[in-house]
């Protein structure tokens, strides 16, 4: 009461401050005044002479305005903070003389706040945070565009075009991923590396932490064997040693000078590259417009539009239609956000997450609203004596807000402390290749944004109650003894449950939607048997093995190794392992059929030892390779049934010729069908299968491997657990030559939970969140019925008294409860409808209003509210007449 | 600017010592230090008021209204506990800063 006064008075004072110090100047100067007119001087002069005396009136008078504004601001501001840890003080008072109630509210706050504040610690890691190097905006990729995919890597010859024709760009640069032996310092070890354009750098614009990057002169055929380091590699392989710089390592068995090392921010994803290599395109190279394997990015000129930029490369597209018109005709060039390529994806999946938990939020401030408005009735004779004793109704209003603030508060800090644990959780579920990930912790703008979330929820649950329990009904109050309140219907708790049921229900269908989608990407028929199999990548650099044939003897002899392994069925090599991420794509001609622009068929290029089908389980018409498959005899093929589809519909495929590759006069070389190969998922689940062809490592050795380095894969099909065979099958390829690193050596059924991770993720985190949802709203319908059904006792008993029966009452209390319960799911199904429209990006294999799924959520959430309220129901119908009645 | 905050300290510890003596308003503590120092120092007048606030604020001295000598309405400052300790510090390190200048000039 004492700060109230407090208050009043300040506002008074307001216009008081300037009175005091008009007359306190005054004073002063009206007794100089007389002091001089005593010495005597004339009034007048006296008076000229006392103003003189006094100085700069109106510069003082400002100054000590100012002094006295800052005094009452101050004064202003120690009231307010003395009346909130008042106001605080009580509010704990208040919260553990209620300790049930107390522990729910902070319980279901902790859960809202803290899934909120783990997902968005998730995003602020991932998205938010400022990227490690400049202006990462200006960034942008260079696709090409062939056939409607605007995502294609760029031809050599194309890239250079654009990069010396192009003037939206400061740089222009190009990788492609390389991998390397590393031996000489320590074990043979395998890295993925980049082998990368000069200038690379430059378009990140990030310096070496050790040393220098490439120079111009180093990006050249026979200057190339200069490297850079990860900070990784360094500190792994090199001990972080400075010393690194200018020494020589060997790499593919040739040496390498190190030249610098990049700074550990350099690394935006467990997948980056450990080292790099200058790309060296020889003077062959730039005249390739054909084998498009460059990925480009480039750096915008500063003042350069995404849209101008785009125009030019467009420009250029159509200019080497003219240039190299057998590769480039009807392609064309499309920039791309380096952002957005990175980022986009996920950023929308984290939003879609952050929604979501909204939702959970949101159902959790509503039932916490629900418990204050229960509690409200049992303070209404509190507040009732407060406000009869002078309280306003803005001051009542102000003191239960601070207790919610107090209870968001407190539930806040417990959400942090569920969210520390949830961000390590959701950071060992996600999928890896997410990037920066792995930095997402509670750091302080995550711990900023919890405070922020715990106080807005303060106000969305707090408010309602708060202004409907200080409603100023004061007689009513006191001489009902405060029964008065609740008796008549309510809206508002009405309005609490429809928004609780309504938001259930479209977190559930969320869920629902990707749990179904998750299952159909489990039941994707892959078109061969990924139980059994085990892959390991293999790599035969040309400084060990010159020659191609020798390349193919070794692999031969490895998988003949392998497959005698004990337990191994068979084995097999292969260029590329279906669903590894790699790919190769040729584009195929047909014998006796010339196909033009968009009918032209490109297909997936895989070189494989015989076995290969067995291995995998994959199905095969006509026959397998064979040992007498070599270089000189016929040259064979076998294709996929999409490809044989494609190139020969309604014929036979096999006897057929068709070519991939064009000799050095530009002449197709046939391959003869041998065989049809069952179609498989060769990339993504989710995509159909694409015209693909097969041909004997050993015919293709001769002619296509040339001086490249050879990587090849061995699968193995196991009899019984094939993530046991790892080792002993690595030990087989280290008895054919001990040289050989055997890496990613991965299940097959692991391969495809990559492809199956994302999903996975989304599906775990929107069924964990239903399933909150559920509860609190479970939990919410209860505590309002249950209240309701404590209120009417007296209503209860008077109706049974009055002849009603038990049944009867059960149906008048389920009814009064289930009429907000179906209007929350009818808001809920029109809610989630729009809602599951922004999932769809998300779903595989079932529509956004899969309509079995709506009628599964509804059914759920109809039979938890039924017994939600059946429970208190059946406490009602048990009332005794006699007690409830009693005074 | 150095030379107005030493004016405005010096300021400060005449207008504490003068109310060491008893409260006084404004135009009497004027007056005093005039008397006192005999003329020597020549203040502004005005400057007192914003240094009596200043230290208002700072709970050095007090105010309150009161009647003066000649029943007119005026404001009178009494030094706080604060305020008297406050002088008692200044005035030491004023002590100190004198003997120390003293001791310099005398051995030139």
């Amino acid at each position: 009461m004492a700060g109230w006064r407090r208050a009043f008075r300040l506002h008074l004072r307001g216009g008081t401050v300037k009175q005091d110090l008009d007359d306190e100047i005054a004073f002063h100067v009206e007794m100089r005044t007389q002091d001089l007119i005593d010495e005597g001087m004339a009034p007048h002069a006296a008076r000229e002479e006392a103003l003189r005396l006094f100085g700069n009136m109106a510069g003082i008078r400002r100054q000590c305005e100012e002094i006295g504004r800052r005094r009452e601001r101050g004064r202003h501001w120690s009231e307010v903070a003395s009346e909130l840890r008042q106001d605080a003080l009580f509010a704990l008072r208040q919260l553990r003389k209620a300790p049930a109630f107390s522990i729910v509210a902070v319980f279901t706050l902790a859960l809202g706040i803290g899934a909120t504040t783990a997902i968005f610690s998730l995003l602020h890691a991932v998205v938010l945070r400022p990227f490690p190097f400049p202006q990462p905006e200006r960034i942008v990729y260079l696709w090409s565009i062939d056939r409607g995919d605007d995502h294609r890597s760029v031809a050599p010859g194309n890239f250079v075009t654009f990069r010396r024709d192009a003037k939206s760009f400061e740089r222009l640069a190009t990788y492609t991923g390389a991998s390397f032996n590393l031996s000489g310092d320590g074990p043979p070890e395998r890295v993925v590396g980049a082998r990368v354009s000069a200038g690379y750098f430059d378009v990140f614009g990030v310096k070496p932490a050790l040393g220098r990057v490439f120079a111009e002169a180093e990006d050249r055929p026979g200057s190339e064997q200069v490297v850079v380091l990860s900070e990784r590699l360094w500190r792994e392989r090199f001990g972080a040693d400075p010393a690194v710089i200018g020494r020589s390592i060997r790499m593919n068995g040739k040496p390498y000078e190190v030249t610098g090392v990049m700074p550990a921010s350099f690394r935006l994803r467990s997948t980056e590259p450990w080292l790099w290599t200058p790309i060296a395109l020889s003077a062959e190279d730039e005249t390739n417009y054909g084998y498009s394997y460059l990925h480009v990015l480039g750096r915008l000129k500063p003042g350069v539009t995404p849209e101008a930029a785009q125009a030019e490369v467009a420009g250029i597209a159509r200019r080497l239609e003219t240039i190299a018109p057998d590769n480039n005709q009807n392609k064309g060039a499309h920039l791309e956000s380096y952002k957005e390529s990175l980022l986009g994806a996920t950023t929308r999946r984290y939003l879609i997450l952050l929604g979501a938990v909204g939702c959970v939020l949101l159902i959790a401030c509503v039932n916490v609203a629900n418990l204050l408005l229960a509690r409200s009735a049992a303070r209404a004779r509190e507040i009732a004596i407060r406000a009869a004793l002078g309280a306003g109704r803005g001051r009542i209003v102000r003191q239960l807000l601070t207790e919610s603030l107090v209870l968001a508060l407190t539930g806040a800090a417990a959400g942090v402390a569920m969210a520390y644990g949830g961000v390590r959780f959701l950071v060992a579920i996600s999928p890896a290749r997410v990037p920066r990930i792995a930095e997402a912790g509670i750091d302080g703008p995550v711990l900023v944004f919890a405070l922020a979330v715990g106080m807005a929820s303060s106000l969305v649950f707090g408010l309602v109650p708060a202004l409907r329990t200080a409603r100023p009904d004061l007689q009513g109050m006191l001489k009902e003894g405060g029964r008065s309140l609740g008796a008549h219907r309510d809206w508002v708790k009405t309005g609490l449950m429809v928004t609780e049921v309504a938001l259930a229900l479209m977190l559930l269908v969320s869920a629902g939607l990707l749990i179904r989608s998750a299952l159909r990407l489990q039941q994707v028929e892959l078109g061969f048997d990924p139980a059994g199999v085990l892959t390991a990548q293999l790599s035969l650099p040309r400084g060990d093995y010159p020659e191609p044939a020798q390349v193919v003897q070794t692999l031969q002899r490895v998988v003949d190794e392998a497959g005698a392994v004990a337990g191994v069925g068979s084995a097999a090599a292969t260029s590329i392992v279906p669903l590894s991420r790699y790919n190769t794509s040729s584009s195929l001609e047909i014998e006796g059929k010339p196909l033009e622009g968009e009918e032209q068929i490109e297909g997936n290029t895989r070189q494989i030892s015989s076995g290969y089908f067995k291995t995998l389980g994959i199905s095969l018409r006509g026959r397998d390779f064979t040992a007498g498959d070599r270089p000189g005899a016929l040259r064979v093929a076998i294709v996929n049934e999409t490809l044989a589809r494609r190139a020969w519909p309604g014929e036979n495929a096999v006897g057929k010729r068709l070519s991939y590759w064009t000799d050095e006069e530009e002449n197709p070389v046939w391959h003869v069908v041998v065989g049809v190969a069952g179609d498989i998922r060769q990339q993504d689940l989710t995509e159909d299968a694409r015209p693909e062809i097969y041909v004997p490592m050993a015919q293709a050795s001769e002619d296509l491997w040339g001086d490249r380095d050879i990587s090849m894969a061995l699968v193995v099909r196991a009899a019984a657990d094939p993530a046991a065979l790892a080792a002993p099958v690595r030990q087989a390829v280290l008895r054919v030559d001990p040289r050989l690193p055997v890496f990613d050596v991965a299940t097959m059924d692991q391969l495809r939970a990559t492809w199956t991770a994302t999903t996975r993720f989304n599906m775990l985190l929107l069924t964990a969140l239903g399933v909150i949802g559920l509860v609190l709203a479970a939990v919410g319908i209860y505590g309002v019925i249950a209240y309701f059904v404590g209120q009417r006792t007296q209503e209860i008993g008077l109706r049974m008294a009055l002849g009603a029966t038990e049944n009867r009452v059960l149906a008048m209390v389920t009814w009064q409860a289930l009429r907000p319960v179906l209007a929350g799911l009818a808001v809920g199904v029109a809610g989630a409808a729009a809602a599951s429209r922004v999932l769809s990006s998300l779903l595989y294999g079932v529509t956004a209003t899969d309509p079995a799924t709506f009628a599964g959520v509804l059914v759920v959430l109809a039979v938890a509210a039924l017994l939600a309220s059946w429970v208190p129901a059946r406490r009602a119908a048990r009332v005794d007449p006699s007690r409830a009645l009693a005074p | 600017m150095a030379k107005m905050d030493l004016l405005q300290g010096t300021l400060d510890v005449l207008i504490l010592k003068t109310l060491s003596w008893g409260p006084l308003h404004g135009y009497a503590v004027v007056r005093w230090i005039a008397q006192r120092t005999e003329d020597a120092l020549r203040i502004e007048e005005g400057a007192l008021y914003p240094a009596l606030h200043r230290m208002e604020q700072r709970g050095w001295i007090e105010a309150e209204w009161g009647v003066s000598e000649n029943n007119r309405r005026a404001k009178f400052y009494r030094l706080t506990d604060e305020g008297r300790r406050q002088l008692n510090a200044e005035a030491e390190s004023w002590q100190r800063y004198a003997d120390a200048v003293g001791r310099v000039l005398q051995t030139a």
